[in-house]
């Protein structure tokens, strides 16, 4: 459902510092598959996860998402995408700090003017799967880091988009979180048949997924 | 986004406590400045109208300019068979003025001596509730005079004075006056020149019959003063030219302007400063959010979205401090209004300037107030929108970056 | 280690270069706009009392006691020229003169009007207050029978130069005389009092037209910078009346003194948001960097040397702004003293309040110096609320407090 083809990126492009961050990268994704980009740090993992969603950038080739090019769409239409069709896990959360954990996951969906009873049966389904049911109400400054994340996720999939990015998701958590996390986004790829692709360092990560694409200084190895 | 607007006004609330009172303050500020400066503007300007000048005054071609008997209106009876005919006028009269000296036996002063029609004078100007002593409808030689001028003089009731000037056909006028009224208007120039002799009395000593130096006319209704001067304007020859009390009191309406427009720029200064800070605020606010902005366009958020929420944020803060600001500074506005603030003695400071009254009204005004605040809105509305090009300069993943 | 401490607060106080740039020139353009302002109403109202101190009354003049009340000739200062003679050797004294004053009718061809006919020696009134340089037409070679006439006098009159002009008026003698004159200049002093009634001639010839002693006067003006001669005088010459131009002109003493309210008021205001604006500034820079703070207390930085660092950051931002203030309104004032205001298109209600069309500024240090402590002061006091939040924390607490 996601495919590159020779795509490149560089980083101050025509400057003495000048990074070639992506070098020709040519990958398919499969609709429901769950997996893993890694590599050491540096190698690219980000970047390409960033092409992916077109939050960023590509000097050349080309990313289809089911079919339809989204690298060489206007700023609006890749706007669109990251509505509809995309979800992001950061790994810092950044969760909307004025608004509770209801409002956080039901954010996007308003954003698309969902029905409100849709909305609000479409959050509680969540909480329950990633069991942050007794959270609804609060800030995210009341979460602790694994809670915090969870509701990222949380929000990421309450649409139902075609494929969830998440950067390095477990990177601010503990091993007993990042367990935890790992297994109900399982669950949520399972269920919902959402294409998860990780970008990661973390060998729990990469051991948990389906499959990994490894990078080596933006090569795929 | 509203929602989302109105949830960050209640976050951050250090931002939104020093728009909402710096909005307020200054918006207040200004209603009931500019409600003091029109006041006190209009004040000066109805007062001094009301006193003599009148609303309208019709002249023969050139008098204005040139002065002097030959320019006279020499036939009344016509211009009055227009205004008779015109609708809108409340009172019309006519009359004559003349330059002379008047003497006691101690002393003398120049004098401006009328010949007006005392009935139709107490429709048109405030001359009959400005008698302080002895009577206002006087008849035959009987004066009615300033009360400056009979101070200079030395004058009582009752007491004579010759005067000397010259008739209509250019022959030497000499007579007796006997004072039989003093009057008070509190325009100091006015009330230190002044007389006034019954018509019939005035016109058989200047030979001044069906003649006028003007015929001044009072409107019913002030403010449709324009449109009755040109209904009149349209009925009077070549010969005629009608004046309204903007142009008869032309340097003092300049003079207003000029002070309105040093009050604004005083009241500019303050909106600068105020305006920088907002910015400076708002500025320091958004760049602190920019992590979450970029979340925010990285999940689908639109930068045009993102311009609404900043909008609506300074929007709703701005929009009640300043309703609440119109409300307070109208009160205010309105209370002085009706309960003008006096300052014992200022007209006797001010009478060189025409200053007549110790009052100081303010003058409450709709739709200036809502020009006031809708001005400080505009302001505030300004100040968003360098942040709003700020936050545009940050893709996603820049904005996530952000430090 | 001072040269560590400040080498970091410049480094930190350019950090956030849009936030910095934004407070300098905030700081900078409401200053200059503020100064502007002031140096323009100072330089109006210091131009105001120079043209009436140097026109007309000098620092002190001397009236025959009931002058004032009566402005009758009967009431002149009969020994004014020993006197003056007196006087003119007085050690505090720069310059005495006469002045004989009496009221009547002034009459061109086609106009009436009430003047004053003053006699004054031209030669002193030069040394007295420059009376050359208020000559806008003509000039002072009177010649026989010539006069000099107040500019909006002339323009009441409709006199140009050479216009016959007749006054009229009761001699000492209480007869009526009139005298021809011919305008040989017209005069703009900005004091009402002289350019809308006033008509100048030589003194000696007032006195012989009138039929008085040339040694009497109706007023003797002083030009004086010690403050204290009025009350040396006020004994001296008990029988007459010794006054300032505050007693003299109340509405002048009282203009300069709400001009001075309105600027210090203003400037508070100015200053007070200001303070608000470098307070929001400083504030946030300071918690941005708490962590940072924490470290370097952790590492042996004191707390004394957090505070002098923050402190000069605020002070050199602040002082940034005043020296770009400085020279937008060094430039503005200096425009302003130069060329002025030019309100040519309200010249005609200007002058009737006795103002000049083209107003100029006035540039003093002390505006610069009031400045520059106001803005050091706000700047280091805007810093003291946001070190308190340091103070209160131990090094680890402000290592792990979120920004």
């Amino acid at each position: 459902m996601i495919q590159l083809k020779h795509v490149n990126k560089y980083f101050f492009k025509g400057q003495s510092r000048e990074v070639h961050a992506l070098r020709d990268i040519s990958l398919q994704i499969q609709q429901g598959e769950f997996v893993a980009l890694s590599g050491s740090s540096g190698c690219g993992k980000t970047t390409l996860l960033n092409a992916m969603g077109v939050l960023d950038n590509i000097d050349s080739g080309e990313i289809y998402l089911n079919n339809k090019e989204i690298s060489h769409l206007d700023a609006k239409e890749k706007t669109n995408i990251r509505l509809y069709e995309v979800g992001f896990v950061f790994q810092a959360y950044n969760l909307i700090p004025v608004l509770s954990v209801k409002e956080n996951i039901s954010f996007i969906m308003k954003m698309q003017n969902i029905d409100q009873q849709q909305i609000q049966n479409r959050v509680q389904e969540l909480a329950k799967i990633l069991q942050i049911e007794d959270k609804l109400e609060l800030l995210p400054s009341r979460l602790s880091g694994g809670q915090q994340q969870r509701v990222a996720v949380a929000r990421a999939v309450a649409t139902k988009p075609k494929i969830i990015l998440a950067d390095e998701p477990t990177a601010n958590l503990d091993s007993k979180n990042s367990k935890a996390l790992m297994d109900m986004m399982r669950e949520l790829n399972q269920k919902e048949n959402i294409t998860i692709v990780f970008a990661s360092h973390d060998e729990m990560v990469v051991n948990a997924v389906d499959k990994v694409i490894r990078l080596d200084d933006g090569k795929l190895v | 986004m509203f929602e989302l607007a109105i949830k960050n006004i209640l976050f951050y609330k250090g931002r939104s406590i020093t728009t909402f009172l710096l909005s307020y303050i200054s918006a207040t500020f200004f209603v009931i400045y500019v409600a003091f400066l029109d006041g006190s503007h209009i004040s000066m300007l109805q007062n001094s109208l009301k006193v003599y000048t009148g609303s309208i005054q019709i002249y023969q071609k050139d008098y204005r300019d040139e002065g002097g008997y030959d320019y006279l209106i020499y036939n009344n009876q016509k211009i009055f068979n227009i205004l008779d005919k015109t609708e809108g006028i409340e009172a019309y009269t006519s009359r004559v003025e003349t330059f002379g000296i008047v003497s006691t036996q101690e002393n003398s002063s120049a004098m401006m001596l009328s010949g007006v029609n005392f009935e139709k004078e107490a429709n048109i100007s405030e001359l009959k509730n400005a008698l302080i002593e002895g009577v206002y409808n006087s008849y035959d030689n009987c004066l009615y005079m300033g009360v400056d001028l009979a101070k200079k003089l030395d004058l009582s009731l009752n007491d004579e004075v010759s005067f000397v000037g010259s008739a209509i056909e250019s022959s030497f006028v000499a007579d007796i006056f006997k004072v039989c009224g003093i009057f008070r208007t509190g325009m100091y120039e006015f009330d230190a020149n002044s007389a006034f002799l019954n018509r019939n009395y005035f016109d058989t000593l200047f030979y001044a019959q069906n003649t006028s130096s003007y015929i001044v006319v009072k409107a019913k209704d002030l403010n449709k003063n324009d449109a009755l001067a040109s209904n009149i304007r349209s009925h009077l020859s070549e010969n005629e030219k009608l004046y309204t009390w903007q142009e008869l009191m032309s340097a003092m309406v300049e003079a207003m302007k000029v002070d309105s427009i040093f009050g604004y720029i005083s009241m500019a200064l303050l909106f600068f400063v105020i305006f920088f800070v907002i910015l400076i605020y708002g500025f320091i606010n958004i760049s602190a959010r920019i992590k979450e902005f970029g979340t925010l366009k990285s999940i689908g958020i639109s930068d045009r979205q993102i311009d609404t929420l900043l909008f609506l944020e300074i929007f709703i803060i701005s929009i009640f401090a300043l309703i609440l600001a119109g409300l307070s500074g109208g009160y205010v506005a309105y209370y002085y209004e009706l309960h003008p603030i006096v300052i014992e003695g200022m007209s006797e400071i001010y009478k060189d300037y025409g200053i007549i009254s110790d009052e100081i009204p303010t003058s409450f005004n709709l739709y200036t107030i809502f020009c006031n605040v809708g001005l400080i809105l505009f302001l505030n509305l300004l100040s968003i929108v360098y942040p709003i090009y700020y936050v545009r300069q940050y893709s996603p993943i820049e904005a996530m970056r952000h430090v | 280690m001072y040269k560590t401490i400040f080498s970091l607060a410049l480094k930190n106080a350019l950090l956030r270069k849009t936030r910095a740039l934004l407070l300098i020139f905030m700081i900078a353009s409401s200053m200059s706009f503020m100064l502007s302002l002031e140096g323009l109403y100072n330089g109006m109202t210091k131009n105001m009392i120079d043209m009436t101190l140097r026109s007309d009354t000098g620092e002190v003049s001397i009236y025959a006691k009931d002058y004032r009340l009566k402005q009758e000739i009967k009431y002149a200062i009969k020994e004014a020229q020993s006197i003056k003679d007196q006087l003119q050797h007085h050690p505090s004294i720069t310059s005495v003169i006469t002045r004989l004053k009496v009221s009547g009718l002034g009459a061109s061809a086609t106009k009436s009007y009430p003047v004053d006919l003053i006699g004054i020696n031209l030669i002193e009134e030069e040394s007295f207050g420059e009376f050359s340089a208020f000559v806008k037409e003509g000039n002072l070679d009177l010649g026989k029978n010539g006069c000099i006439v107040g500019k909006q006098l002339a323009k009441d009159l409709k006199l140009r130069l050479n216009a016959k002009l007749v006054f009229s008026t009761q001699d000492s003698s209480n007869t009526l005389q009139s005298k021809l004159l011919r305008v040989k200049a017209i005069v703009h002093t900005t004091n009402i009092n002289i350019d809308n009634k006033a008509i100048f001639i030589p003194k000696k010839v007032l006195s012989e037209f009138i039929g008085v002693d040339p040694a009497l006067a109706t007023q003797i003006a002083i030009r004086t910078q010690d403050k204290d001669l009025q009350e040396e005088l006020r004994l001296r010459y008990r029988k007459l009346e010794v006054l300032n131009l505050s007693e003299i002109n109340p509405m002048l003493a009282q203009m300069k003194e709400m001009m001075v309210v309105f600027n210090a008021i203003s400037f508070s205001i100015v200053m007070g948001v200001v303070f608000i604006g470098i307070l929001g500034v400083m504030y946030v820079s300071i918690l941005e960097r708490i962590r940072e703070f924490g470290i370097m207390l952790a590492v042996g930085y004191s707390y004394t040397n957090i505070q002098i660092q923050v402190i000069f950051e605020a002070v050199f931002l602040a002082l940034l702004g005043f020296l770009l203030g400085s020279i937008f309104s060094l430039a503005s004032l200096y425009y302003l003293s130069h060329y002025g205001l030019d309100l040519s298109e309200f010249s005609d209600g200007l002058q009737s309040f006795g103002m000049s069309s083209i107003i100029y500024g006035d540039i003093q240090p002390e505006y610069f110096l009031r400045t520059f402590y106001a803005i050091i002061f706000a700047s280091v006091l805007s810093v003291f609320l946001p070190l308190r939040t340091i103070k209160k924390l131990n090094p680890v607490d402000v290592i792990k407090a979120d920004s």
